[in-house]
């Protein structure tokens, strides 16, 4: 039989490109490009966890690091767990996290909804709202500070100019009961832009021949809304809620810069407390134990929500 | 039961006519096929009479009561789109008992499962009943946007090319299926399509569209015998009506521009001599593609023709239709 070259070249076994280049197999190159990402991760990720974890069994404090360090057993994790005050903390933060997820669904959503109903500069109003998720956190805190001061600020102005009474009266953030709602207020303004673009995202989803098909099935808007646009949103809400509470548990630049914690420990959160023990009183191991104690804490939460969600996301 | 009455429909989008002055009347119990390429107003004419969209001129009556003002909720009619438009995060029995929850209704649990299952039993996908509406092939996802139709008795249904998706046996089984529900429960059907056939098995009644404008209305019998121009000619018919000169076969009325002739109309044997082109067995009849003085036309001769390429054929018209310049029917 004879072949034309192109018949040759049709039959020829194509070889693996890279058994060509250097004598390098497939596996080898595939190690070189994975391992400066693996080295990154293990270098600052899960090499500081293991030292973390280690560290919050001493009595290792870093500003005295000649020291010998006492392997002192569960004891940190003992002392934090029984500490008042770190439950007054948790609670604050509770407190931040859950008022802070709520009025941002409701609002986010709500706003979603309207900015996706088709009106004349809806693409101005989106623009408008999302200017405050731009803004740097601590910019954001420093900003509130203005608007809460009971004399000259704004906020106290325009709450007192419906409620009527004098705007001095009340101090956000030197009121013990106020204060931790002043957080909640300044996040809810930075933040729930991003709730409404995640909802945006999953309104525009739903195709507009769907609830033609729900108006001719005879469904009212009432209906529509509850048995289409709902559950149809639901796992992109989920997700902005997952976002949200994974920031908010990590809180620290805004709450500092507009309370720096107080009054009293009242806006303390978990971050911030960690941070004093850590850097300002320098108890490196029992700083450790309350770190990794946060972290089992959001890991183990975390984990639980997205098997929530993937549980959505497959209805 | 409803009598529906178009009252000159017009419709326009940025300008361009998508329904001009469209009337007709669509009789109790009628099985209505629309009929037209795309972009003739067909689909156009559906949104009307459902209430998704609104005439910029005429009304639609049911019963003698106008439509006008009313929702698509309160207007009563059940519609397939052709897009399917289910609801993806629901079942498919929870997409079929989506109509029958509407409160206006107030059907029990009871009756959406035996009205859901005899559905799902007639378009067989009663076994997807637990898939959801996303896990379907586009077959079955028509057939369940048929169903969510079906569920119910509205006073009137919309059909948007129900059947396009679907593979040509499942077609002409749903073909005799859709049919025979209309005919047995008496239910007044308008129905969009492009495929002749359709139009032809299951319309009492079928209203040809040409951009925007009704072309003809009335029989398929009728559009068949007596179009009333080129148009409407050519829409019915396979092979397709072969459009000539109309001094090819010598004597033509006076204003004719072309004539029209279908297979039936070409007598073969006398006349004419045309060159045989090509032969196409069908099986139960036989294609002859002809050439005559220049011009292509096809007819249909005897299944076991021996009729070969090459061959010479003798043809003649019989009872030909003759067309003006503006395609306007000479009798």
């Amino acid at each position: 039989m004879v072949y034309t070259p192109i018949e040759k070249l049709a039959q020829a076994t194509p070889q693996p490109m890279a058994q060509k280049v250097r004598g390098l197999s497939d596996r080898a190159i595939a190690w070189i490009f994975v391992a400066p990402s693996i080295f990154l991760l293990l270098a600052v990720n899960i090499f500081p966890l293991i030292w973390t974890i280690r560290l919050s069994f001493t009595n290792f404090k870093v500003n005295r690091a000649n020291r010998d360090i006492e392997f002192i057993g569960l004891r940190n994790y003992e002392r934090i767990l029984t500490d008042s005050d770190i439950w007054m903390t948790m609670q604050a933060t509770a407190h931040f996290l859950i008022w802070t997820i709520v009025l941002q669904v409701l609002i986010g959503f709500a706003l979603a909804y309207l900015i996706n109903m088709k009106f004349k500069g809806n693409d101005l109003w989106t623009t408008i709202i999302v200017l405050p998720m731009m803004l740097s956190p601590a910019v954001v805190g420093n900003f509130w500070t203005f608007l809460y001061q009971p004399q000259i600020g704004l906020f106290n102005y325009v709450v007192t100019f419906f409620t009527g009474g004098d705007p001095s009266s009340f101090s956000m953030i030197g009121d013990v009961h106020l204060a931790p709602w002043a957080i909640v207020i300044a996040d809810t303004w930075m933040w729930t832009p991003f709730v409404m673009l995640i909802c945006l995202a999953g309104l525009r989803s739903i195709p507009d021949s769907i609830y033609e098909a729900a108006e001719c099935d005879r469904a009212s808007k009432w209906r529509q809304f509850w048995t289409i646009t709902v559950p149809m949103v639901l796992p992109f809400l989920m997700l902005a809620v997952l976002f949200r509470g994974i920031e908010n548990f990590k809180m620290f630049d805004l709450v500092v810069q507009l309370t720096g914690g107080g009054p009293g420990n009242t806006t303390t959160l978990t971050s911030i407390d960690l941070k004093r023990e850590a850097f300002e009183k320098w108890r490196t191991g029992y700083s450790s134990a309350y770190a990794v104690i946060l972290f089992v804490t959001v890991f183990g939460l975390a984990s639980i929500y997205v098997k929530a969600l993937n549980k959505v996301k497959e209805r | 039961m409803a009598e529906v009455e178009l009252r000159n429909i017009s419709k326009s989008f940025d300008g361009v006519f998508a329904l001009n002055n469209v009337s007709m009347t669509i009789p109790d119990g009628a099985f209505v096929v629309l009929l037209g390429p795309t972009g003739a107003g067909k689909t156009t004419t559906l949104r009307m009479v459902s209430g998704l969209d609104k005439p910029d001129r005429g009304d639609v009556l049911v019963n003698g009561h106008s439509l006008a003002g009313l929702t698509p909720a309160q207007r009563n009619v059940a519609m397939v789109f052709q897009q399917y438009s289910l609801y993806p995060h629901l079942t498919v029995y929870e997409n079929l008992a989506f109509p029958l929850r509407s409160p206006l209704l107030k059907t029990s649990e009871e009756d959406i499962k035996v009205k859901v299952s005899r559905v799902a039993e007639t378009l067989q996908i009663a076994h997807k009943l637990d898939n959801k509406a996303t896990a379907l092939s586009g077959g079955e996802m028509q057939r369940v946007s048929i169903g969510r139709a079906l569920v119910r008795s509205p006073e009137l249904y919309l059909m948007d090319e129900p059947l396009s998706s679907l593979d040509a046996k499942l077609r002409a089984d749903l073909r005799i299926e859709l049919k025979s529900i209309q005919a047995d429960s008496g239910a007044t059907v308008l129905y969009v399509t492009h495929d002749q056939i359709e139009a032809m098995t299951m319309a009492t009644h079928v209203g040809v569209l040409n951009e925007g404008k009704l072309i003809q209305f009335g029989s398929p019998r009728e559009i068949y015998e007596d179009p009333v121009d080129i148009y409407a000619a050519s829409r019915l018919g396979q092979p397709r009506i072969n459009i000539l000169p109309a001094d090819l076969f010598g004597h033509a009325p006076t204003g004719a521009t072309s004539i029209g002739l279908r297979p039936e109309q070409i007598h073969q044997g006398e006349g004419q001599e045309s060159l045989v082109t090509r032969v196409e067995h069908l099986g139960d009849q036989t294609r002859l593609h002809l050439s005559l003085k220049d011009h292509d036309l096809t007819t249909v001769t005897d299944a076991h023709t021996q009729l070969a390429a090459g061959d010479i054929v003798r043809i003649s018209p019989q009872n030909p239709f003759f067309f003006d310049a503006a395609g306007d029917r000479i009798h």
